[in-house]
Formats: C-alpha cells, structure tokens, sequence
C-alpha cells in the first residue's frame, strides 16, 4: 500500500469483507481476483472494468474496482461521501484527464476495447460514453444551440434539416419536446432545474452515446423533477447503457437494475437492485442502507 | 431545569445590555464608513471643480480683427506672383504694417515694439496661407481675424489685472498742450483716485518715517561710540603717553565716527525733509499728485480715446493720451468714464499703451472671443495661442493601438496557455509569482528598459509611437494576463465538463464557450490596462517621448508626444496661458479615460451571461 | 433492544423500531396469557373466566391495529431498507400470526363455555385430558418462538420448527385416542367435535408458533423459509450461523 493512511484503511475494509458469508454461493466460474461480495459480471456487457485503481497526485482514490456494465442496463452507484463513486463513474469516459495528477491504472474496456490505451482518442470516446453532471450546466445559448452543439462539434448532421431533427428528438427523448418546442431560440439557463437538467440530457444523447454516465443527476431537483428524470432514466434505458451515482438510495432502488455499493475507495457489494435493497450480504451495505452510518 | 431557565434569563439580559454597545459599534461604523466617502467625494470635486475652473476658459481664444492690405512689396517680394515669391514674403512685415496703419499715432520704437506683441506670431502664419491659396488677394485690402498675443488674452479673460470701471459724474472739458491732456471735471471725479494717492502717500510716509527713526537710532549710537572713543584717547593719553601707535589708531577710528556721524545726520535731514513733505501731502486733502508706475493704472475713456492719468486733484487730472482723442470737445456726465487696473504696471507684462489699444480694438468690436479650435486641431506650439492637443492626442492614439495590438493577443494567449494549457509545477509558479510581480514593478523601470532594448539594441528611433507602444505593452501586459486569468477562472467549471461530456475537444471548449464568457472580463481587464497605459508618462519620458514636437505625427515611426506628456509639458511652461490650457488637456486625458472605461463597463454589461 | 433496533444515525429510528418491537412482546405476552387462562378455565369449568377471556380479546385486537398502525407510519416515514425492512414486516407478520393465536384461545374459551354453561352434563373429565397435554406443548412452541423474535435466535427457530412435527403426531394421537371414546359411548359424539374443534384450535396456535420462527428466520437470514421442507432450513440455519 502506498502510505499508512490507506493502508489503515485497507485493512479496515479487508477485516470487514471477511465477515460475510455465502460468498461461494453467488461466485460465477469466471470471477475476477476481488474482494467484492456479489456477482461482478454480466451476461452482456457494455463495458468492463477490471482491477482498477485511481490516484490522485499519489494518493489512492480507488481500490481494485472491478464491474461490468451491461446493455440496456441501470447500474446505480451508491455510497457514502467520498468513497470514490464520481470518481470511478469519471474513469468510465476519462473526464479525470482534466484534472493534474489523476492516474488511472487497470482495464476499462467498452464493446471490447480499452479506454485508456494509447490509440484511444477521447474526443470520440466521449461522444461514445455521455454524462450528465449533478448541477445542470447548460450552455449559456438557446435551447436549440444546446442540442445542437454536440452534433455539430462531431458533424453528425447532413444539413439543417438533419439537425433539426435530431434536436427534435433528442428533445422528444428527452421529455422535453412540448415545453421547449415554442421557446427554441431562449437561453437554456432560462429553464427550470428540472427543465435544464432534461435540457442537458437531451445534450447528451443528440450525439448517440452507447452509455450515458450520470452523476447525481437530481442532486439539485425538486422531488417532482426528479420524478421526471427517473421516469426518463427508466424509458432511456430501453436504447442506451446507464451508469447513475446517486446520493438516494431510493432513488437508485427505484431506476437502476443493479446497484454497486462503494466504500472508501473499493466496491464493497454488487448485485441486483432487489437484492441489494431487501437483502444485502454486506455488513458495510447492510449499515448504510439501514442509515447506521454514512 | 429552573437552573437552565435561570441561565437562559440571564443570557438574555447579558444580550439585551450588550446591544446599546453593538449598535453603536454598528453606526461608528457607518459613520466612519460615509466619512470616508464624503472625504473622497468632496476631493474629486475640489479637483473637478478647479480643473474646470482653470481649464474651461482654455476652449475660448481671443482673436482680433485686422484690416490687410496685402501690399506687394511684402507679400511678393520678386514681384512675379510665383508661388515661390509668395511663400517667401515677409508677413510678420505686414502684419506689423498692418498694426502701425490701425494706431498710427503710435511713434516710437518701443512702443512699436510693444504694439506688435498684441498679436500673435501666428498671424504671420495665417496671412502667408490665406495668400500661398489665394494669390488673388495681393495688392487687395481684407478684413482678417487673426489670434491675439496669449498675454491679450489673458488680459481680456482677466487674468492679468482686475478692471474697475468709474463713470464720470460731472463734465468733462479737455485741454491739450504740450502734449499732455489735461481733464477738467464739474464734479469730484479725481477724488478717489486723490484719495487712494493719499493713502499710498501715507503709507509711503510711515516707511519714510521708520526710516527716519532708524537713521536716528543709528546716528546716537554713533555718537555714543564717538564719546567713547575720545574717551579712550585721553585715558590712553595719560596712562601710556609713550604708545603712541595705539593713540593713532584711536584716533584714525575718531575721525572715521566723525565722518560717519556727519552723513547720517545728512541723511536724517534729507529724510525729514521726504517724509515731512509725504507727510503734508498725506494729510491735506486736494492738491495736486502724480501718479507713478508702482500704483494702477488710471486711463480716461473719453471722446473715444484713452488718456493715461499721470497727475490728480479733486476736479482735474493730467495724463496723456495713448490713443487718439476723436475731439476735445466736452463730455456730458456718464459719456466718459475712469479706468482703474489695479495690477500696477510693474508687475504685469501688458503695459497701459497695450491695455489701451486692446481697449479701442474693444469698443470698436474688433476683438472677441471664439472657440478655441487650434487648441484641438493643432500640435504643440511655444506660443500657448498657437498650442494644440492634436499632435499629443493622435500621438496617444498611434501609442495605444500599438499597445493594444501587441499586449491584447499576447496577454490573452498567455492567460489561456497559464491556466488551461500550463502544467502546475515549480516553473509555471515561478512565471506566476513574476508576472504578479511585473505588475507592481515602477513604470519606469520599463522605460529603462525601453531605453535599453528597444532604442539601444534594436535601434529603433527615439520618441516613437512604436517604442512607446512597445514599453507600455510591456506595463500593461501583466495587468491584462492578471485580468484575463481571473476571468478565466471565473467561468465555472461545470461549462466545461458540459463541453467536454459531449465530446469538445480541448481548443473547442475553449473558443466555444470559455472564451466567449470570460470575454467581457478580458476585455474589462485591457481597458483598464489602456486607460493605464493611456495615463502614464514615467516610462515615456526615457524613451525620449518628452521632447518639443510641433508636427502632428504621421505614422508609428514619427516622433511624437502623447496627451500625459504633453500635460507634464505644459505644466512646466512658464506663460500663464498653458495653465488653463494644462488643465484643459487634463479635461481632454479625463474624458478619454471616462469615455475609455464606460466603454469597459457598457462591453462587460453587454457581453456578461448569466449561468 | 437488541441489534435490529439500534444503530441508527437518527435515534428516533431506533425508538420507533423498539416499540414496534415491544408490542410484538406485548402482544405475546397477551395471546400466550390468553390461552393459559382459556385453558385454566376449561380445567377448572369456570364460565365466567372463560367470559373474560373472551373479553379480553378486544385489547388483543386493539394492540394488533395499533401495531399495524405503527408499521405502516414506519415504512411511510422512513423508507425501510435491508434488515429494517425484513424487521418490520417481521413484526407486521408476527403481530397478525398472535391475534390469530388470540382468536384460537378465545375459541378454547368459548368452548368452556360451552362445556359448563346451561344444564348440559359436563364432559367426560378423560377427554380432555389431551387438551391440557397439548395446550402445555403449545404453549412451550409460542414461548420458545417469541424468544426467538426477541433474541433472533436461530436455533431456538429451528427447534421450534421440529416441535411443531411433534405437534402434529401429538394432534394425531390425541384425535385416535378420541374415536376410542366415540367408540366406547356413541353420545360421546358431540362433546368429542368440540374436544377435536379445540385440540384443531392449539395445533393452529402450534402452526402459529411455527410460522413466527420462520419469520424470525426470514428476518435474520434474509430467506424466506415459510414452505421449505425441515432440512432445507435446517442447512439455512446452519449456514447462517454455523454454531
């Protein structure tokens, strides 16, 4: 281990994963080296991370993370602040690249190929894995040129004509097509939370991504649109791939169909959402979603 | 639980006796806090108002209406015509001509000398354009207006002397002979003037007076130093009869006292005789006084001309006529009137006979004040009539689009590379700290630099827009990376996860969208670093900007002044007329960096996103 | 209380969690009281103990409402997850199986009642005899599962799972020792469908006992043991707590 802090942490963690029991029963043929309790792997997987670690100007961030993430799937992240979910979410379209010191070491593959090889540019990589932050952010433009933006950066429409369209659906998938359709050239920062954080969503999605990661998406929404961005994560799910953090955890039992739990820095427990939330293996999972800590 | 309850009354009276000191903590506070800005406004005004007051009087000029005769042998001394003739001519001749024809009665030279300082050299320049684009004229007869001399102008704006104007009450006859005139009042007309005479005489007295006591004093004191000294001789006498050397010195020194005793008491006699006459004069009333040069000037405005007084009584006065008279004839009571300038003649540089010309010009509507436009239209000139902004101005305006061109893409690219692009170690902290640092380093220093590299090394030329340009780049450079990091870092960070969430890369996160939001305070940050560059003159000065150039300035090479210098400029001039015309350029420099900075206000108002 | 009930980063959690907990053992308390009276009252022919049994099944009834009242404002209130979850309806479940086990001692009082009132002549005193036999079981069943609840006690689960078989070969044996008497005395016909009627009563609370301790197991191993054969549960409890 690196220092006397993380590995006090480590065997911290280590002691408590020896507690639970019936591991062997959940444990696939071709389970990973990990000491995670539950069933990493999926029949088909988007996308895979093994053995990932994270470190920040030398501090560790993440432990030996291994999960995969499979189609057409909602897998929630849950855990207590700073146990290292953003972070592993931000390793899956490299958006830790912006930041000095951050190095990621493991395998992430999507569809089979490695993230963060050489040949690998993130610019397409990006289009390829979306993400949608805890605060909206959209751009201070109108709504169309929101929309628009990521088609145009990658030239993914023909003419105007495509462009329009693939607004219009984006928004439309979005659930934001009735209210946005009359007020197309006011800015986005105009909407509502809900409205901008749909309004970033459709953003997302007009560039076709394969995943879409989402960071605490409803962090900064009222219960109502929050409702609503649940109801089009749910919806979402049947064309694309989703990676969700979320400080709910009824929201994550809600959308997601699996549910990691992450604790300072290493994945504690996997397994499906009912399982997890009904009947969790963990002590650790066990505590924090009964509210005993956290 | 009664215990808790106790605690918490008591609590709150401690809160409630602790209140009167926090509120009055509160509003010293407030007090202090209005004081200091009351103190700040109050010197803004106190500066506004006196560099209005001094300033504004600049935008006005006086000129003076001539009647040319543009006569060949001045203006076309070869007699052909030829441009080359005409721009050879002699039009400082002419005007002088034109001057002596206008107060004929003017005779000797000096007086001459004087008439032809009315008007300013100017004039010359004038006439030998208004013929070099009309040659039609020589030989004709034009009415011009040309700019009079800036010490007329200061005269008219009243600046040189305080004009008090005394209507005569009573009728006035005239009587000239021996060249004097001499004016006879029905009234107590003169009286004043008697009386302020006999102050002066008074006054005069008193001193006579003092003086007199002193060489009193003086005078026993040597006689009390003569008793001592025969003293001394005939103790020394009869004590050591044989030192004789001695006795001869003492006696030598009695001799000296002697002397010396007998001119203070002439000179005492001599004084008595000046101050009993002072003091007669003084105190009885009427009689005959002169006037002299150490008191104002009284001149009579009658028949439309200007008499001089040089002696009063109460009804009549002597004087001299220093334009000429239309008649002797009588003038009714209010038809005539007594000039005062109080200014004695001594102590200003328009003497009574140019007061007077100036005068007639006046009443005759051949004198008045117009807009000063040569002061906008032209270069610096060592007569303040002729002096202009112009030169200094485009000078600014050359230096700053240099600045501008340089520090603007270079500050802006520097901010971006620092704070988006630079990895964060040892060497981009150590830009960092010297950047900050460059911009608290004293403008001069840049100048010295300036001086040294650009001048010395490059070789580029001396007073230069380019080099000033190229130093104040340097001045504003940090001020602009410091603004335009600032406004960099101000853009939150969720714009640009948006952008590179869907996919921009680096640049066009960039240019799409932090560029564009952190433009205001970029461009915020430049003004002001204009508007600094714009106001600055150390760095200039070693660079050779400071130097006398009358030419407007061409291009970025020709040698040029810029508006602070030319301030510092006219700062230093002696004539009282670049007083109001440096504050009139302080007006010009102020306004330009008012106009510069709303425009940063209006840019930032109207670029600024909310998000 | 014990481990379910605290922890909690809010303690008003905890509280409500333990008293939820607490009516449970109230309501225990209660329906076992219930059918030792009814069954003392059958002893002893006493009618009027058996009318306060009966009486005394209302409170019974309150207790459970106002526990079901308590669960439901728990979930609504703080959205039960993991173990909290499984305690809660635990006890929701537990709660219904003891105002059954309720209902069953007031058919047991009733049949006293009906026994001794009027004028009818009493019943042969050996019918009954398996009644005390089987109530004494039974009640040992309900004591031990209730200490299962309280100590989330695994084995005592699994054991009273066991007894309940023995349970039922005792309900066999007692219903072939009763035809004997029918077959004795024909007109012993209608005071054995009552004894048989009670002796179904105590085997229902018996099945009452049994189904908390498969609770408890629920609520402990998260596996819902309710129809699984013995041994399967044996290997459950085994697994979750190998001692």
């Amino acid at each position: 281990m690196f220092n006397s802090f993380s590995q006090a942490q480590s065997t911290m963690v280590n002691e408590a994963v020896e507690a639970p029991v019936e591991v062997k029963r959940h444990a696939s043929i071709h389970r990973e080296q990990t000491d995670t309790v539950g069933e990493i792997t999926v029949a088909n997987p988007r996308m895979t991370c093994r053995n990932v670690d994270v470190f920040y100007s030398g501090s560790q961030a993440i432990y030996n993370v291994s999960l995969d993430i499979g189609k057409n799937e909602v897998v929630s992240m849950i855990g207590p602040s700073g146990c290292g979910k953003s972070t592993f979410l931000r390793c899956l379209n490299r958006m830790n690249d912006t930041i000095d010191g951050c190095m990621v070491t493991g395998a992430i593959k999507i569809d089979g190929q490695d993230i963060y090889k050489k040949s690998m540019d993130v610019v397409p990589l990006r289009a390829q894995v979306g993400m949608v932050f805890q605060k909206p952010n959209p751009f201070p433009k109108s709504l169309y040129e929101n929309v628009a933006y990521g088609p145009r950066i990658h030239g993914i429409a023909d003419n105007k004509e495509h462009l329009d369209h693939i607004v219009e659906t984006s928004l439309k998938r979005a659930g934001l097509w009735e209210e946005a359709k009359d007020r197309m050239d006011q800015p986005g920062t105009g909407l509502s939370g809900g409205q901008q954080q749909r309004l970033c969503i459709a953003r997302a999605i007009a560039v076709e991504p394969e995943v879409i990661l989402m960071d605490e998406p409803c962090s900064a929404l009222d219960p109502i649109a929050t409702a609503r961005i649940e109801e089009l994560i749910d919806e979402l799910r049947e064309n694309y791939t989703i990676a969700i953090v979320t400080h709910s955890m009824q929201q994550a039992a809600r959308v997601s169909q699996r549910t990691a739990y992450f604790h300072l820095g290493k994945l504690i427990e996997v397994g499906e959402t009912e399982q997890i939330f009904s009947q969790p293996k963990h002590k650790l999972t066990e505590d924090y979603i009964t509210g005993r800590f956290g | 639980m009664n215990s808790s309850v106790n605690n918490r009354h008591k609590a709150q009276e401690r809160v409630r006796d602790g209140l009167k000191v926090r509120y009055r903590a509160e509003r010293r506070f407030q007090f202090y806090g209005k004081l200091a800005i009351g103190l700040g406004l109050l010197f803004l005004s106190m500066l506004f108002f006196s560099i209005l007051s001094k300033g504004l009087p600049a935008f006005q000029q006086t000129y003076m209406e001539l009647e040319v005769t543009f006569e060949r042998q001045y203006v076309d001394p070869k007699g052909d015509g030829s441009e080359e003739s005409l721009a050879a001519g002699d039009y400082g001749g002419l005007v002088k001509q034109t001057l002596r024809n206008r107060f004929s009665d003017v005779k000797n030279r000096r007086e001459k000398r004087a008439l032809y300082s009315i008007v300013s050299t100017g004039a010359a320049f004038q006439l030998r354009d208004m013929v070099m684009s009309n040659p039609e004229l020589v030989g004709n007869t034009v009415r011009v207006w040309v700019p009079a001399d800036d010490e007329l102008d200061m005269l008219l704006k009243g600046h040189t002397t305080e004009l008090e104007r005394h209507a005569g009450s009573g009728i006035a006859s005239l009587v000239s002979g021996d060249g004097e005139i001499k004016l006879l009042s029905t009234s107590n007309d003169f009286t004043n003037i008697l009386q302020d005479l006999k102050r002066m005489l008074a006054k005069s007295a008193r001193q006579s007076e003092r003086k007199l006591k002193r060489l009193r004093d003086n005078l026993a004191d040597a006689e009390k130093s003569l008793l001592q000294l025969e003293e001394g001789i005939l103790k020394a006498q009869s004590k050591q009869p044989q030192n004789a050397a001695r006795i001869r010195v003492l006696e030598e020194k009695l001799a000296d006292a002697k002397v010396s005793i007998d001119s203070y008491k002439e000179k005492a006699a001599q004084e008595e005789m000046i101050f009993s006459d002072l003091q007669q004069r003084a105190d009885t009333p009427g009689g005959v006084e002169r006037l002299n040069s150490e008191m104002p000037s009284y001149l009579v405005f009658v028949n439309g001309g200007l008499v001089k007084l040089t002696s009063v009584s109460n009804t009549q006065a002597t004087g001299r006529a220093l334009t000429q008279l239309e008649s002797m004839h009588e003038a009714q009571a209010g038809e005539w009137e007594i000039l005062e300038f109080e200014t004695p003649q001594t102590a200003r540089r328009l003497k009574d006979n140019a007061l007077a010309w100036a005068w007639d010009l006046k009443q005759k509507g051949q004198i008045e004040k117009r807009f000063n436009t040569t002061f906008f239209t032209a270069g610096d000139s060592r007569e303040p009539e002729l002096a202009g902004i112009w030169g200094a101005a485009v000078g600014s305006l050359y230096t700053l689009v240099v600045t501008l061109l340089l520090s603007f893409p270079i500050g802006v690219a520097a901010a971006v590379y620092l704070e988006e692009y630079a990895p964060k170690n040892r060497w981009t902290d150590l830009i960092e700290v010297n950047i900050n640092n460059l911009a608290a380093v004293p403008s001069i220093v840049f100048g010295l630099l300036g001086l040294a590299v650009f001048i010395n090394f490059f070789g580029l030329p001396r007073s230069a827009p380019l080099v000033g340009g190229l130093v104040l780049t340097l001045m504003t450079l940090p001020t602009i990376i410091i603004a335009s990091r600032a406004a960099l870092k101000s853009v939150p960070p969720s714009i640009r996860e948006a952008a590179l969430g869907v996919g921009a890369s680096r640049i066009q996160m960039m240019t799409h969208h932090v560029l564009p939001l952190a433009l205001p305070g970029m461009l915020t940050g430049t003004i002001i670093g204009m508007a600094q560059a714009l106001g600055e003159t150390a760095p200039l000065l070693m660079i050779g900007m400071v130097a006398f150039i009358v030419d407007i300035p061409g291009g970025f090479t020709d040698p040029a002044a810029v508006l602070p210098v030319q301030i510092y400029l006219w700062a230093d001039s002696p004539e009282r007329a670049f007083v109001e015309r440096t504050s009139a350029a302080i007006m010009v420099l102020l306004s330009f960096l008012i106009m510069m900075n709303i425009l940063a206000v209006f840019l930032r108002k109207k670029f600024e996103r909310r998000w | 209380m014990n481990e379910m009930t605290s922890g909690h980063t809010v303690s008003a959690y905890n509280d409500e969690l333990k008293h939820i907990n607490q009516l449970v053992e109230q309501l225990g308390e209660l329906g076992r009281d219930q059918l030792r009276r009814a069954v003392l009252s059958l002893r002893e022919g006493d009618t009027k103990a058996a009318g306060q049994v009966i009486d005394r099944d209302r409170d019974l009834n309150d207790l459970d409402v106002q526990a079901d009242e308590a669960v439901i404002h728990l979930i609504a209130k703080r959205q039960p997850m993991g173990k909290d979850l499984r305690d809660i309806l635990t006890v929701q479940k537990v709660v219904s199986e003891l105002e059954r086990v309720g209902d069953e001692a007031r058919k047991v009082a009733n049949l006293t009642i009906h026994f001794y009132d009027q004028d009818k002549n009493p019943p042969n005193g050996q019918m009954l005899l398996d009644i005390y036999k089987m109530a004494d079981f039974v009640d040992c069943m309900l004591h031990k599962s209730l200490e299962a609840f309280k100590q989330l006690d695994l084995k005592k689960s699994l054991d009273v799972i066991k007894e309940d078989d023995n349970l039922y070969e005792e309900y066999r044996a007692a219903l072939r020792r009763l035809s004997t008497y029918v077959m004795e005395d024909s007109r012993n016909v209608g005071c054995m469908v009552d004894v048989t009627l009670t002796l179904r009563a105590l085997e229902r609370i018996g099945g009452h006992a049994k189904n908390i301790a498969g609770h408890v197991i629920y609520l402990v191993t998260a596996r819902d043991v309710r129809h699984e054969s013995l041994a399967t549960i044996r290997a459950e409890v085994l697994a979750a707590d190998p001692n």
